[in-house]
């Protein structure tokens, strides 16, 4: 135990930087044991010129120890631990975006498909033909748009899910989103946008005796739909949907190729017209639906290197 | 306690075996999955990772059997995975695409926002978190790619070739994060860097042909290349590697 203790003098002059060194070391060695003499000492430098400096400082260390910890401690890639003050501007339009709100979320939901090439392409599709029936009076375009109607949400699915489509397939896969529940809620999100868009640009259009409604596509289209991701369990989406796009074509649009729009009408009366035929639409989407739901578990691992 | 146990794992691809009954378990820690290109690394990964389905064997993951469908979405809910070819969106910006795969693994949405800054941090993107993922140069899509799998402190990490594209600072960098990972999680890196092992990784499991041709520590690999009598380039875990992998060939062709 010593007795000597650091004199209100020598601490001012401690305070001020005008002590001589040996005497700075013993007063720094004696406070680290002595509270009395720390307590003296730290009020002079408080009151000294670094006084204010240290205010600033003690008040930016109390602020972000009290402040809820915004990240942990560890390790952090190029080694810079930021003071709380400097990471961000905090509050200045920053915060809000923080966690998107549902419009966002929404857009997630929607997939790929509705950000890109095929929601143009829809907007095309429906644009087109309302101004080829009211621009160039083209009296052929609701049968036209009716022939097209259901292979647009066949892209939609197609462009929506699956390794091909989907850049984020992989990592969507080893989610508890993945599988058949994004599937379902991408298609859901493509009929939601497909199916409003197309039959009211239908029922806009001129009608004529001999063509069917507005509404004759929504149980093909359906149909074909859900066929599509019941076939894509085994084949993959891209695939099922590219396949039965062109079926429906080949069998409704191509045969009347050489004479259109002439004899579309008539093929589309062929083939969606009626109760009985609806009513065979109508089946097979269920029949689809329930193959899919057999097929369910499928999608967990479809493994196609 | 092992968190990954497989027994009798073989995954084919059309008519090659990719992994032939493949035994192996894992605990909590940093493991290096190592191989020559072709061996059936990215194989195991994907299988581990619940994407792709072995063809026989039985897959336990933080002991539960992933072929049950809601087994596999507890299991999906803690675990992250970095798949070789890493893609994304490229209108999202890293915050946002960090966010969805959030938003994918089902985690509580007030939970989100300061997970995926957490993330982001770790990899040391916090500066361009506002950035759009495709302004980024390849190694920092890289990082956003480990952030996204690491985003809701999974209790399994797979990463398949992490280090790809990174440079050697970022490198020495990305090893500190993996083992700070490694204290509480279980870690399965694959790679064909071998030094990214020796500096990272507690154990190592060496893949040859779909077999699994060495298991064992970090050390005894390198104390295998320091006995080695091979003449040949390279450290002590490179010669060991090698020493392993052709011990390994011999083995198998006497079998033959």
């Amino acid at each position: 135990m010593n007795t000597w203790h650091v004199s209100g003098q020598l601490a001012a002059q401690y305070a001020s930087g005008s002590a001589a060194e040996p005497d700075a070391w013993s007063l720094e060695k004696h406070v680290e044991s002595c509270g009395p003499c720390a307590t003296r000492v730290s009020a002079a430098v408080r009151a000294g010129t670094a006084g204010p400096v240290l205010a600033v400082v003690r008040a930016a260390v109390l602020s972000s120890a009290t402040a809820p910890a915004a990240s942990r401690t560890g390790v952090r890639w190029g080694g810079r631990t930021r003071v709380a003050g400097a990471r961000e501007p905090a509050g200045t339009g920053w915060a809000p975006r923080a966690w998107p709100g549902l419009p966002a979320r929404m857009v997630w939901a929607a997939g790929p498909a509705l950000r890109g090439a095929w929601l143009m392409a829809l907007l095309l599709v429906t644009a087109g033909a309302l101004i080829l029936a009211y621009g160039a009076h083209f009296g052929g375009a609701r049968p036209l748009l009716l022939a097209v109607a259901p292979v647009l949400p066949l892209a939609g699915v197609g462009l929506s899910y699956g390794r091909h489509a989907d850049p984020l397939h992989e990592v969507a896969a080893a989610t508890p989103s993945g599988g058949l529940r994004l599937l379902l809620t991408r298609t859901a999100a493509v009929l939601a946008v497909s199916v409003p868009l197309l039959t009211t640009a239908g029922a806009l259009l001129p009608a004529a005796a001999d063509v069917p409604g507005a509404a004759a596509w929504l149980l093909p289209g359906l149909a074909l739909t859900l066929a599509a991701l019941a076939l894509g369990s085994y084949v993959g989406c891209a695939a099922a949907a590219a396949g039965l796009a062109c079926g429906w074509l080949g069998v409704v649009v191509a045969p009347v190729l050489a004479t259109l729009p002439r004899d579309l009408a008539g093929q589309l009366e062929r083939y969606v017209s009626g109760p009985a035929l609806q009513g065979g639409w109508a089946a097979a989407a269920v029949l689809c639906a329930g193959l899919l739901a057999v097929r369910r578990s499928s999608f967990d691992h479809l493994e196609k290197m | 306690m092992s968190t990954v146990e497989v027994t009798g794992l073989t995954v084919r691809h059309r008519r090659t075996v990719a992994l032939d009954a493949v035994a192996l378990g894992f605990g909590t820690g940093v493991h290096g999955l190592l191989g020559p290109n072709g061996a059936g690394k990215t194989s195991l990964i994907r299988v581990l990772a619940t994407v792709a389905a072995p063809a026989e064997g039985r897959v336990e993951l933080l002991g539960r059997d992933v072929s049950g469908h809601r087994e596999r979405a507890e299991v999906r809910r803690r675990l992250g995975y970095l798949p070789q070819e890493f893609g994304y969106y490229p209108g999202f910006t890293v915050r946002e695409f960090i966010s969805y795969v959030a938003w994918l693994k089902e985690m509580a949405a007030e939970s989100v926002p300061g997970a995926v800054e957490r993330a982001v941090e770790r990899v040391g993107l916090a500066d361009r978190i506002d950035a759009k993922v495709k302004t980024l140069s390849g190694g920092m899509v890289r990082r956003v790619g480990i952030a996204q799998a690491i985003v809701n402190e999974p209790d399994l990490l797979l990463l398949d070739e992490p280090t790809a594209g990174l440079d050697p600072e970022q490198r020495v960098e990305f090893r500190a994060l993996l083992m700070e990972l490694g204290t509480a999680s279980t870690v399965i890196v694959s790679t064909h860097l071998v030094e990214d092992v020796a500096a990272a990784c507690a154990e190592v499991t060496l893949i040859e042909s779909g077999r699994v041709a060495y298991r064992g520590t970090t050390a005894e690999l390198t104390a295998l290349g320091e006995d080695s009598l091979e003449e040949s380039a390279g450290n002590a875990i490179e010669r060991g590697y090698t020493a392993a992998l052709r011990a390994h060939r011999a083995l198998a062709g006497a079998g033959r």
